[in-house]
This record gives C-alpha cells, structure tokens and sequence, in this order.
C-alpha cells in the first residue's frame, strides 16, 4: 500500500509536467486548429538555460530559473512570428503540424550544438531532503511542481475567461475570419497563443528539469507525452488535458512499477490508440459534427512540379546512366556507403509520397515499418539462416500484418489525429525494438546479421550494394511512376484534395487509402531489411522515431508527390554530414531548419526548384532556335 | 381495371429514374422535410425549386445519404439506397456535384475532369505500374474524353490551368463536365448557378441543354427561376420542407399557389 502511494505520488509529479505541456497544446489547438509540436523542444531550451546559469554561472536560483524562462519565451515567440504564424496561412494543418516537428528536430539540433549530447542534473530548487508525512516520503521538488502546473491552469483560465483579451483568444479559436472582421488581429492572437505555450513549456521545463536527467533530446519526450495527454483527455479540452496528463502519468509510472519500465511507454501508446478508436475526440472532448456537403479546410493543396514527359524521360535517362558510373569513379567506401543509404531511404520515400505526397496521408511512423522489416530478416536470417529474399518477404508479411491492425485505427482519422496515431505507432515499435531484449538484442541492437545474398552470391562490399539498391529503386520507381501518371495517381490525389468529392464521382476512398499504406509500408519494410543486411546490424536509433522524422524531413525538402522528390532530399541530408564529417554535430540542426524553411520558402521543394530551372533552360534554348530560323528566314 | 395506389407508385418507379417516396427529416423540433414524393424521368430535366431555407438542398443530402433520413425510401433504378455509402451510389451512376464548386485542389482543369473518368475504367492499379498496353490505352481514351468535355464547356484553352486558379463560373463549369465525364444515369446537380453571372448561367443553361439531348436525365435543384425555366421539362416546387406544386414549368408558372408562396414573394422583393 505504502510502495503503492509513493508510486502514485511519482506519477502525479510527471501527470502534472504533462498536464501542463498539454495544456499548451490544447490551447495553440483552440486558437490555430493547428498542432504546436515544438513545445517540448522549449520545455527542454528553458531548462538548460537554467543549468547554464544557475549551475556553470553560479547565479542563485532565484534570477536563473526566471530569466531562463524569459529568455525561452523570447525565443519561442521570435521562432514563432517567422514561422508558425506565416506557415499558419499557407499551410493545411497538417502540414503545420509537421513544419513544428521540423520546428521540435532544429530546437534539438540547436541543443545539440551549445550542449553536446551528455546528460545535465539540475539540483532541486528546496534541496534533497524530502518531506515526509507518516511513512510517505515526497520529494521537496513535487511540491514545486504541483505549485507551478496548479499556477499555470489558474493564470490561464482567468486569462482566457475572464479577461478581453482572452474573448479575441476565445473568438479566434470559434472563427477566425469573423474574428478579422470584427477588428481582432488574427495574427497577433496566434502568436500570443504560441509566446503562451511557450511560456507554459518553458515553466514545465525548468520546474521539472531537477526530477530527471537532461539531455538535448529529452524535448521529444515532453513533446511527445504531452501530446499523448492531449489526446486521451481531448485536445480542444483544457480540463481534458489536466485529466489527460494525470492519467497519463499514473499510468506510465505504475506500469514501470508493476509490469516492466521498457514497456510503460507502450502501455501509454496502447491507451492512446484505444482512444483513438473508441472516442477519437478525447475522454472529455465533444465538439460539434461539421457540416459535411461544403470543404472545411480550405487551404490550397500545393501545386506538385512536373516536368514535361519528353523532358522527364531525358533526365531519368541521363541520371540513371550517372548514378551507374558513380562507383566507378567514387572510391572513397565512406561517400559510397552513405550513397547506398540514401538509395535505400529513397525507397521508403517514394512510398511515403505516394501515402502523403499523393494521398495527402501524414505519416509520422513510417521507420516503424523500416524496424519491423529490418529485425524481422534480420532474426530470422542470423537464427534461421533463412535466406535474404525469403527473410526480405517475411519482413514484408508482418509489416503488412501490422499495418492492417494499424490501419483499423488510422482509416477513419484524419489530418493531426492520422499524424498521431502514426507517431504513436512508430514510437511503439520503438518500445518493442528495445524491450524484446531476446528478438531485437535490445537497446545495444541485433549482431551478426549476413550480408545481403542471392543464390550464394554475396554483395558484401558497398559498391555491390549500391547496385542492387539502384537497381530495386529504378525498377520501383518505374512501377510507381506509371501508376502515378494514371488513375490510381488521379484517385489518390482526388482523396488528398477532398475525399467527399471523390466518393462522389465513385472513388473508393477506404479501398485507395488502405492500397497507398500498404505500398508505402512493403516499401519501408524492404528498406529496413536492406539496410540491416547493409550494416550487418539494427539498432532501435537507426529505424526510430527520429529515423521517421528524417524521413518527412527529407520528402518535403526534396518535393512531395513528385516521387523523385524524395532522392534530392535523401542524398542532401545523407551525403552532407559523411561528406563533412566535422558538420555531423550540425545534421539535427539542419534536417529541422531545412524542413521548416522548406514548408515555408520552397513549398515544392529542391525538385520543384529544379524542374523550374529545367524547364526554363529548355524554353530559353526554344527561344534561341526560333531567333535562328527567323534570322535565317531574313537572310533568305 | 383500378390500380391501387401502390400500384400506381410501382409503375412509376419503373419509367422513374429516381423516385422519392415520403422523405422526412426533422431537425430538433423543425421538420425540415415533410413527406417530399416525386420522380426523376428518363431523359428529363428535373428542377427542385423553392425559396431559401424551403430544403432542397437536405432533400439532396437525403437522396445521397449524406444525411440519414428519418423516414421515407429513395429508389435509383429500382434499388432502394437505404444506408448506401456515397462510393457505391455513385458506383450505381447517381452522379452529383456540390453547392460550392468541389474541384480538386491541387490538379489542372485537364487532371480534374479525368478524375470523373474514374468510375468507368476498368484497368487496375497494378497493370498501370506495370505500363501494361491495356492501362496506356485506357489512359489515352480517358484523356482524349476528357479534352473533349473541356472543349464542350469551352475550358480547353485552360486545360492545363490549376483548377482553383480558374474564375467561380469556370470551377462551377468544370464541376458539372466532370461529373459528365462519369457517365451518370442521372446527373444531380446542386445550385450550379449559384455565385453565377449572367452569362455564365446562359452558357450553364447551354451545357445543360446539350446533356438532356446526349439522353442524362438531370435532377435540379435551383434558386434562379429563368434558368429553372429555360431549361427544365418539370419542376417541383418545395416550401418549408414540403411540396406545394408540380408541373410543367408553364403550370407552374401559373400555379395560384406558387405565385403566393414563391413568385409572388419574389415579385414583392422585386418591384
């Protein structure tokens, strides 16, 4: 019973950081609509402010914590008015939503930099010596703790109910255009909204920080858990998320009690999804039903860059003939190794395109799949000593298998909860990946794995592996290019644009969206065997959630629904830091910059960026031959 | 011989391309559509008209299953479309468009009306990833349909502009051809004039013209008389979610209570 309340004691610490951290998202959601992944990444920025000064400078806590929080919101509201308030009138919402993953992987990134990647300790604010009551001992820490998330929901519900500036909040979260014409600034609402969850995070941050160890990508977690607690009390809710958050931190820390901590994530995770089925507006959210006949987001799709079919053919042609003679003039094993995996992240990025580029399906788990397909042929190669291809091909049956369980949950969701779903997925193989210690080897990952091999062949060198990958990728990309071009192409872009619209004219929406999952899921599954039979080993890090972040990033910096698109982005973010070794502090950093940049300057991306100069170039050569048959028509 | 009532709706049903029997739907305490009962006939125009807010358009949502109905039975071809899903109504070549233009973002005039193509081709995904000769083909024909309809509304010019690039009457046009392109049995169209100029709604009234002589029954529902008048060959008036008159438009026209409940209104706000 004693062990039993310590416990819930613990977790009603943690469900209080969450709560708060939901919280931000609750509200930046009722303002915007939009999802502010970022704030995790501020949570953690606060905190080690505060360590920098009030640790390494000596200031006393006092001055330290508070300016490490204003100088958090100083620079959440600066990042906040140059991107998410812009992005905000441009973008669907869940392309928003991603812009701030981008926003959440440049704030670790920028951490990674100033901090390097050891862990800080934070001493308590009221020293080490808990308080005890009877035989329960507390923490002094989580009487700070309930203090400033109990704070935290005070200040905020009079701001919000009681003030006028919380009715401009309140209206803008009811209909920002009428709010426009009735002389609200939209903008400015948005970005108090932002500067609020920033503020809120950064509290979370330095008020936690003593209770746990930091480390610059410890953000994901407040991001993630705050996320999750938004979710399973309701993220339009502010007393959802406070349920939410508790609940949350209950669960997760009797589950590490009782059951096992490798797997009270995915306890949380398994929670979230019953959620998400049952009651995918939240334990207390209701909300009510949208009218259906008229288009509810109105944000323009991107227009996709195509290149004229005469001009495509050439270029293929001409590229595929380059990335053949590649090998035989790059010798250095290093540049071809990270050329082959860029080859086998394109893989899952044509199949990411087709489900988000084409289908307009976010996916924020793909290297889900990757994990499930690598350390499936990864076993049942090295305990079996099955062969590749057959291993490759069971990898592939329990993707798939996998992915129809997923797909119970994510075919009726859309937009941020698909985003949800999906990260949750991913972060759950993530989870398994480290605590099925006998499959995976756990954490420290799967030794031993063959070569790739066919037929007794082995291609065990990087530069045989670099064809094989080249090859599949053409072949692939073929394949997927011709059913793009057509109606399948066609339907599925119908659905991203506007589902009703297509069910209208006879399109099968469930039947197409299941079809683009399934080919984006057999091939991340193929990507992850390949590139565990590449490296002879598969470590949980290596196919995460941060794999599947990288990967987003790199489909939007190279150019959705453009299946091409995604090869400019893999090579630019794969081959930079192996050709730079002394930047690989810097990968983090610029994979989340170039997303956000990317969603907000180059909208079709380094492709598009391309196809625009080519297509330029060839008119420019058009105009040159016309003036010279004019010039020899004169002459005549 | 006397038939019975039931008789009579059964023989109905069958000239009927779409008959409507006892639609009701109550919104809290408001019946928002009362009893409504009419046919759609082969090879006809047939309009639904009534001032704002009578419930044309929920008697729309109702025959798409877009809203459930309350009581009453919708027949297409025969088939009663209790609880079926939108992609299978239209499967069965009950084509409709939408009162805001619902083109798709993000595709070309050209991209968009080949979508409608959708329902009549055959070809799989997977023989168009293996380029096979039957998928190119398909692809060509629905195509060269495609250009053809965009040169019947005279959008050709534009084939290649983004779709939500084009002016509200071209979107409206492009909405209409591309449920055309479907070859729907019968072509619902909700307030296509709506956001129409003048001479858009002439060359609306053209387009619909021309689909009545291609042998699609069109079902209606309008706010603007003269178009409703120009081109429909019966017309179901509709107030307060009930049916006050059904004719031809002459009677209509005519119609002592239609003039009080609808014309006379409008008359009224006119003069």
């Amino acid at each position: 019973m004693l062990e039993f309340l310590q416990i819930c004691i613990g977790g009603l610490v943690v469900g209080a950081i969450y709560a708060a951290i939901a919280l931000g998202f609750s509200l930046v959601f009722r303002v915007t609509g939009a999802i502010n992944l970022s704030q995790g990444g501020f949570a953690i920025i606060a905190a080690m402010i505060g360590y920098t000064l009030g640790v390494s400078f000596g200031w006393p806590l006092w001055v330290a914590i508070p300016a490490a929080v204003a100088a958090t919101v100083a620079i959440g509201t600066m990042i906040g008015a140059f991107t998410f308030v812009p992005a905000l009138g441009r973008l669907s919402n869940a392309n928003v939503l991603m812009l701030t993953a981008g926003l959440l992987t440049a704030i670790e990134g920028a951490a990674l930099i100033v901090w390097g990647s050891q862990p800080y300790a934070m001493p308590p604010f009221s020293g080490e010596e808990p308080l005890v009551f009877g035989a329960v001992r507390v923490p002094t820490q989580a009487f700070w703790v309930f203090g400033a998330t109990a704070l935290c929901i005070a200040a905020l519900w009079f701001l919000i109910a009681r003030t006028k500036l919380g009715k401009g909040l309140r209206a803008c979260a009811e209909n920002p255009t009428a709010a426009g014409l009735m002389g609200i600034d939209v903008a400015q609402m948005t970005l108090l909204s932002f500067a609020l969850a920033t503020l809120i995070a950064a509290i979370a941050g330095v008020i936690v920080a003593p209770t746990t160890s930091l480390q610059f990508d410890t953000g994901r977690l407040f991001t993630i858990s705050g996320f999750v607690a938004a979710a399973i009390g309701g993220i339009a809710s502010f007393p959802g998320a406070i349920i939410g958050g508790i609940f949350l931190g209950l669960a997760t820390q009797l589950a590490t009690a009782y059951i096992s901590s490798l797997f009270s994530t995915a306890i949380a995770l398994l929670i979230l999804l019953a959620v998400l089925i049952w009651r995918p507006s939240g334990l207390v959210g209701g909300g009510a039903g949208k009218r259906q006949d008229t288009r509810d987001e109105v944000k323009a799709v991107g227009h996709a860059a195509r290149l004229p079919p005469n001009l495509a053919w050439l270029f293929a042609a001409i590229a595929l003939a380059a990335a053949a003679l590649v090998p035989l003039v790059v010798t250095d094993n290093g540049i071809l190794s990270g050329l082959v995996i860029a080859l086998i992240l394109f893989m899952t990025l044509m199949g990411l395109d087709v489900l988000m580029g084409y289908a307009g399906q976010v996916s924020l788990g793909q290297a889900g799949f990757m994990a499930i397909g690598g350390y499936t042929s990864g076993y049942l190669s090295t305990n079996y000593e099955l062969s590749a291809v057959l291993s490759i091909l069971a990898g592939i049956g329990v993707s798939l298998l996998c992915a129809l369980v997923l797909s119970v949950v994510t075919l009726r969701l859309r937009g941020l909860y698909l985003a949800l779903a999906t990260l949750a997925f991913g972060l759950l193989v993530d989870s398994c990946a480290v605590g099925f210690l006998d499959i995976t080897g756990g954490p420290s990952g799967l030794v031993g794995i063959p070569s790739f091999a066919v037929a007794g062949f082995e291609f065990a060198t990087p530069r045989a592996m670099y064809y094989v990958v080249l090859a599949l990728d053409a072949i692939i990309m073929v394949g997927l290019a011709g059913a793009m071009r057509s109606g399948f192409g066609r339907a599925l872009k119908a659905i991203r644009s506007d589902q009703m619209a297509a069910a209208a004219l006879g399109i099968n929406t469930v039947r197409y969206k299941l079809a683009a999952f399934m080919i984006s899921v057999t091939l991340a599954s193929i990507a992850g065997s390949l590139y565990a039979f590449f490296f002879n080993f598969l470590s949980p890090e290596m196919v995460g959630t941060g794999r599947s972040l990288e990967l987003v990033a790199m489909l939007i910096v190279g150019g959705e629904s453009t299946l091409v698109g995604g090869l400019f982005g893999a090579l630019l973010l794969t081959l930079l830091p192996t050709a730079f070794q002394p930047l690989a502090v810097y990968k983090t950093f610029a994979s989340g910059a170039l997303l956000v940049a990317s969603f907000l300057y180059l909208p079709q991306g380094l492709y598009g960026a391309f196809v625009r100069m080519a297509v330029w170039l060839a008119r420019q050569r058009g105009k040159a031959k016309k003036s010279a048959t004019k010039t020899t028509a004169r002459a005549l | 011989m006397v038939m019975t009532e039931d008789q009579v709706n059964a023989s109905a049903e069958l000239a009927a391309v779409l008959s409507v029997r006892h639609l009701t739907k109550v919104f809290g305490g408001l019946k928002a559509v009362n009893d409504v009962s009419f046919d759609a006939a082969p090879n006809q125009v047939t309009a639904m008209i009534g001032p704002n807010g009578a419930g044309k358009t929920t008697v729309f949502n109702l025959i798409t299953n877009i809203l459930s109905k309350d009581a009453g039975q919708v027949r297409f071809l025969g088939r009663d479309l209790a609880r079926m899903p939108a992609v299978k109504i239209a499967g069965l070549g009950l084509i409709r468009t939408f009162q805001s233009a619902r083109v798709f973002p993000g595709m070309t005039a050209i991209e968009n009306v080949m979508v409608g193509g959708h329902r009549l081709s055959p070809r799989s995904g997977a023989s168009q990833t293996l380029w096979l000769r039957g998928a190119r083909h398909e692809e060509r024909r629905i195509l060269n349909r495609a250009e053809e309809m965009l040169e019947l509304v005279g959008l050709a010019p534009f084939r290649n502009t983004h779709a939500t690039e084009l002016p509200m009457g071209a979107q409206k046009l492009l909405e209409v051809v591309r449920a055309l392109m479907a070859q729907p049995k019968l072509l619902c169209l909700d307030e296509p004039a709506a956001g129409l100029n003048d001479t858009e709604t002439q060359e609306l009234a053209n387009l619909l013209r021309a689909v009545r002589t291609l042998g699609v029954p069109v079902l209606l529902v309008e706010h603007n008389m003269s178009l409703v008048m120009n081109v429909a060959d019966s017309v179901v008036v509709i107030d307060s979610g009930a049916i006050i008159a059904t004719g031809t438009p002459t009677e209509i026209q005519n119609d002592s209570r239609v003039i009080e409940a609808y014309l006379g209104r409008e008359g009224h706000a006119a003069s």
